[in-house]
């Protein structure tokens, strides 16, 4: 077991070191280290890419607005139907898990058409609301689920006070369920933040997001230096860590059971 | 509660409206367009039947990256099934530090496939790379990286994507597999059951909805292949590693052939399709029986 945790972590903690500007030497027999711990080489990723730091911030903002807009519709979408009296609404749950796997590569290329004719190419909103539009179905889903489990009875009594819509989902629902929305928000957030394929399609450099500068600045110049690359990837990777890190407790509850609905 | 005709509306029209405008009218256009010879810079557009779909079809690069997704699909899907349950399987006791190890195994998914291409590109290189480094020390001579192997660059790009999946399928797995109460594993030990029988009566029933839902998840996104591949290999060498979505991509944004471009774009879609349809009707044979 320790082996293959190892196997897992090894190349991340060799990518860390290697940032750090410790790194192996093959040529010797064995192989031996060099270099000593310096944090150099995250000051040169700016001077590499002198976007990477406006990027970092544009990537923060995409992925989070693409997530609260992705599990407000979805959440809204979950409860009704969770509470449709139509029998079928396990096949529409399964359908959405079906749009969720479907790839963004088959249907990104007339999305770029579509999106240069309405002149929203090359905008926030534009990447935003696709990047939501491409995650919207897995929060369906899995938020389907958490709502499914409730006991209606709560909700019933609310409607007995003579609480309305709003007042039910907000009072009753979404406090019942809200680790499940945290942690469904947090997995779409590290979806968006690593999306590569709609920002490419629907921008020409205007917004730019960490996996676009990443592959720009690798396929353009091949000579990068490794301990550069390096630390531009740990700093890629630490915001979405940290917020792991943070939640852990609260992202047990992002569950893709397909539980029976009411 | 009991949903009025205007609370339907508040529920669902936010959704409806940002898929339909984001993701449904885009697909509905493009699959419209596949039997056109519609490109955004044409001045004219004909109808042109089934045209598309056959210069797709009888393009050797679409034929190979069909034949390398195939094999990717299969390969890699059950590989991150297997490892990711098995690991699962091991942490099911509780023991200290198990919430904080399923978050480390979280690390290789939060690695962006972008990320992971730039760093494998190095681990699997030469001077400074972890496979030399480890074949240095078992006294083994250095080999060049598999990514510029022809035969070597499908199961490099494979193993890379295994790395990064697998964890998650563990970290999916682990809540279920824990949930299981303690006197069924003991029951099925004191009926005698060995550790396989362990795992086919007592583990696969409890998760086996979970894995089929992961193993949808999993198979559109192999099927898509894109991001995976475009900084590790770029498609080569040659064509041992070009996806339908690198070849898609390549068609409507480098070389401007956007009919062919759309049209291999629906065919990841029909797959995808294809595969959802089994999903579906595997769910509900679980529930008949």
């Amino acid at each position: 077991m320790a082996v293959t945790l190892l196997a897992f972590l090894l190349p991340l903690l060799w990518t860390a070191l290697a940032s750090l500007g410790v790194l192996p030497d093959n040529s010797s027999r064995p192989p031996s280290w060099r270099g000593s711990a310096s944090l150099d080489h995250f000051a040169e990723v700016g001077i590499a890419e002198p976007a990477f730091w406006q990027e970092l911030v544009t990537s923060v903002l995409t992925a989070a607005c693409a997530a609260a807009i992705a599990v407000g519709a979805g959440f809204l979408a979950a409860y009704g139907l969770a509470r449709a009296p139509f029998r079928s609404s396990r096949v529409v749950t399964q359908g959405f898990l079906v749009l969720a796997s479907l790839p963004a590569m088959a249907y990104v290329i007339p999305l770029s058409d579509l999106m240069r004719r309405v002149h929203l190419l090359d905008t926030f909103a534009a990447v935003v609301l696709s990047e939501a539009a491409a995650t919207a179905p897995l929060a369906v889903f899995v938020l389907h689920g958490a709502v499914a489990q409730l006991a209606p009875e709560w909700e019933e009594a609310a409607v007995l006070d003579g609480a309305g819509l709003f007042r039910v989902i907000g009072r009753v629902v979404l406090p019942l369920v809200a680790p499940s929305v945290v942690a469904t928000a947090i997995v779409l957030f590290v979806l968006d933040w690593n999306m590569l394929l709609v920002p490419l399609v629907l921008t020409s450099g205007e917004i730019k997001t960490i996996p676009l500068g990443l592959s720009d600045f690798f396929t353009f110049e091949r000579e990068l230096d490794w301990p550069t690359a390096a630390a531009a990837l740990i700093v890629s990777l630490a915001p979405v860590a940290v917020l792991a890190g943070i939640f852990h407790r609260v992202l047990n509850r992002f569950a893709l059971d397909l539980r029976t609905g009411a | 509660m009991r949903l009025t005709g205007r609370d339907r509306l508040f529920l669902f029209a936010p959704l409806a409206l940002l898929l339909a405008g984001w993701l449904v009218l885009p697909a509905l256009l493009g699959l419209l367009a596949t039997f056109s010879t519609y490109s955004p810079f044409a001045t004219s557009v004909q109808f042109s039947g089934l045209a598309n779909y056959a210069a797709v079809v009888r393009d050797p690069l679409f034929v190979a990256a069909a034949r390398n997704v195939a094999v990717f699909t299969l390969v890699a899907v059950p590989l991150e099934l297997v490892i990711g349950f098995s690991v699962a399987y091991l942490l099911r006791r509780p023991f200290q530090g198990r919430a904080a190890l399923r978050v480390l195994l979280l690390l290789p998914w939060l690695v962006s496939p972008i990320a992971s291409g730039v760093m494998w590109h190095f681990l699997f290189g030469g001077a400074t790379g972890i496979v030399d480094f480890v074949l240095g020390w078992l006294g083994r001579p250095d080999v060049p990286s598999p990514l510029g192997d022809i035969r070597l660059a499908l199961p490099a790009v494979i193993a890379v994507e295994v790395w990064r999946m697998a964890p998650f399928v563990t970290f999916l797995v682990l809540p279920s597999l824990a949930s299981i109460p303690t006197e069924r594993w003991e029951e099925a030990t004191l009926s005698g059951a060995s550790w396989t029988g362990r795992v086919r009566h007592v583990a696969i029933p409890a998760v086996r909805p979970l894995l089929l839902t992961i193993t949808m998840l999993l198979t559109g996104l192999s099927l898509g292949t894109f991001d995976a591949v475009l900084i590790l290999t770029g498609g080569g060498p040659g064509t041992a590693t070009v996806t339908p979505a690198l070849y898609s991509y390549n068609r409507a944004f480098g070389v401007n052939d956007w009919p062919v471009g759309a049209t291999s774009g629906w065919l990841i879609a029909a797959a995808v399709l294809g595969a959802g349809l089994i999903y579906v009707r595997l769910s509900r044979t679980k529930v008949a029986g």
